[in-house]
């Protein structure tokens, strides 16, 4: 059912050697491949056919589940929504994830429209690995849509990597935060040769006491580019935070465009960004311990990226 | 070990327009010899954190050779020169994202081993157990990182460790463990060890006292016979500038 490449696509997006435990869906080339559910957590196809509900039980403890997707079809271009509805109380790790594995020279593509409703204080971890590989001279591009709800109390934790090989990305990342809710967002997009990624983030801080941060770190090698727009807007007394980092190596260019909106007196803002190249402080520093200029480069990136 | 032979580091310096050599390091030559604790003090921008950057291939060298063990390193890459067993902390050592003290220290000795790096730490005993997983960022005090930068360079087992001012940021209960502690380096291991630093408790400890004045050695020597230099080079060499004829009182 798994052949080699699917396996290797399904490893480095969702650290899976094979069929996972819990609940999972296994969508390959547009179609679904393999499903699971679990006593606490179902999965369905959606009415109109294009996507699946993953409905997790309130009050469901320490359970994950796997929505990976697989693309190795030349010239396709797979559009799938998906929606989440996380019950009060539940702690839940998704785990999501598009590996593309281009031969030819067609394009293919994934856009993934996620949507969570994370209920009174639910927590829910969301982890999303993008990676493409292959030889092929075809296009490969994916642009994901996160849509979060939270509600009261509630708390999403969401890691977004692009780890690399993706020619086009154009990302959108939404979020309605209520009251005393938190989320957490990290992303981290890896860029080289020609390719382009874009990531907007729109996050609304509506009730009282939420809190918001949101990290990115971007790398741009070859002559990539890479541009972020993160704008959020305070609508009570609330706490934002906003760290980008960018680091430009070989001729990579990057925009980076925080923005902070505060529509009430008790709102707090804050955010820091850098672009630049990797601090000659660091390299010094891993040198004298016996890296060469190369391998301290790798191990700084690395850690950026962690 | 280590022989120091008519160094000059030179930078180009812009008078009035025109372009001037300046040199920083100014024709030292000096031999540093195995087991022995050396500090190097002198006025600021005397040349001193200059010099020891030379020696660990920071900055390049302009003229002269450095020799280490014998072998000619003065074209030696920076990770060369720690490969051959020459370790280096900064004055102000780096913060990164994303990259713990463990990190370090695995890059530094090769060890993964979590109880072998849990020995490190307490034979290195001024950093408390906790720090392994801190990440050396902008988060840690200038103390924090301080002690972090020390023990990593006397976690590489280096046969010549070169620190720079190790007791900035440091609070007056950890300076004298700390000279210790290069102390028991010193005696157990025969590390060559050089500090450069203003501290009197380093000076102390030192077994030569080297002190160094506009880019040259004016001293070398035990602490007594320096005390009358030192005497005089505290006297502020800004006073024209800052406080006109009066001496304001601080020291340097």
């Amino acid at each position: 059912m798994l052949d080699a490449i699917d396996k290797n696509l399904l490893k480095t997006v969702a650290d899976l050697e094979g069929l996972p435990k819990g609940a999972y869906n296994i969508r390959k080339n547009g179609k679904l491949l393999s499903r699971q559910v679990s006593a606490n957590i179902n999965i369905e196809s959606n009415a109109e056919g294009t996507g699946i509900v993953v409905t997790i039980k309130p009050g469901t403890k320490n359970e994950s589940v796997h929505i990976p997707v697989i693309l190795s079809q030349a010239g396709l271009y797979d559009v799938v929504y998906n929606s989440f509805i996380i019950g009060d109380d539940a702690e839940v790790t998704i785990v999501a994830g598009c590996g593309i594995h281009c031969g030819s020279s067609e394009p293919e593509g994934h856009a993934g429209i996620h949507d969570f409703q994370v209920g009174k204080r639910a927590t829910v971890t969301y982890v999303e690995k993008h990676y493409a590989s292959g030889d092929g001279k075809g296009r490969r591009s994916l642009n994901p849509t996160t849509r979060v709800f939270l509600a009261e109390g509630a708390r999403a934790e969401m890691e977004l990597t692009q780890i690399g090989g993706v020619d086009e990305a154009n990302r959108l990342n939404e979020a309605e935060l209520g009251p005393g809710s938190l989320l957490l967002i990290t992303e981290r997009v890896l860029t080289d040769g020609d390719q382009t990624a874009v990531s907007r983030n729109n996050i609304v801080l509506k009730g009282a006491g939420s809190r918001a941060n949101m990290i990115s770190r971007s790398v741009m090698k070859g002559r990539s580019k890479q541009i972020f727009y993160a704008m959020m807007d305070a609508q009570n007394r609330c706490f934002g935070h906003i760290e980008c980092d960018a680091i430009i190596m070989d001729n990579g260019t990057n925009e980076t465009m925080p923005s902070l909106k505060a529509g009430h007196p008790d709102a707090e803002l804050t955010h820091e960004a850098s672009i630049g190249k990797i601090a000659n402080d660091q390299l010094t520093k891993l040198m004298s311990l016996g890296l060469d200029y190369d391998q301290a480069v790798n191990r700084i990136i690395q850690g950026f990226l962690k | 070990m280590l022989e120091l032979k008519d160094l000059y580091f030179t930078v180009q310096d812009d008078e009035n327009g025109s372009r001037v050599k300046r040199n920083i390091v100014d024709g030292i030559s000096f031999t540093f010899e195995k087991g022995k604790f050396y500090a190097i003090t002198g006025p600021n921008g005397s040349g001193k954190t200059t010099l020891a950057k030379l020696i660990m291939g920071v900055n390049p060298v302009s003229e002269g050779a450095i020799l280490f063990n014998g072998e000619d390193v003065t074209s030696l890459s920076i990770n060369q020169r720690a490969k051959a067993g020459i370790a280096y902390s900064f004055q102000q050592p780096a913060r990164f994202k994303g990259i713990t003290f463990r990190d370090l220290l695995t890059i530094a000795t090769g060890i993964e081993d979590e109880n072998k790096l849990l020995e490190i730490l307490s034979r290195v005993g001024i950093c408390p157990l906790s720090f392994l997983d801190k990440e050396v960022d902008a988060k840690l005090s200038g103390g924090e990182i301080k002690k972090i930068e020390l023990a990593t360079t006397i976690a590489s087992n280096p046969k010549l460790a070169i620190y720079d001012e190790p007791d900035t940021g440091i609070d007056l209960w950890t300076i004298g463990p700390m000279v210790s502690l290069l102390k028991k380096e010193l005696a157990d291991n025969r590390t060559t060890t050089i500090v450069v630093s203003h501290n009197r408790a380093f000076l102390e400890a030192a077994d030569v006292v080297i002190i160094i004045h506009s880019g040259k050695i004016v001293y070398q020597g035990n602490l007594e016979g320096a005390m009358p230099l030192l005497d005089d080079l505290s006297v502020c060499t800004y006073r024209e500038s800052c406080e006109g004829e009066r001496d304001a009182g601080c020291y340097r």
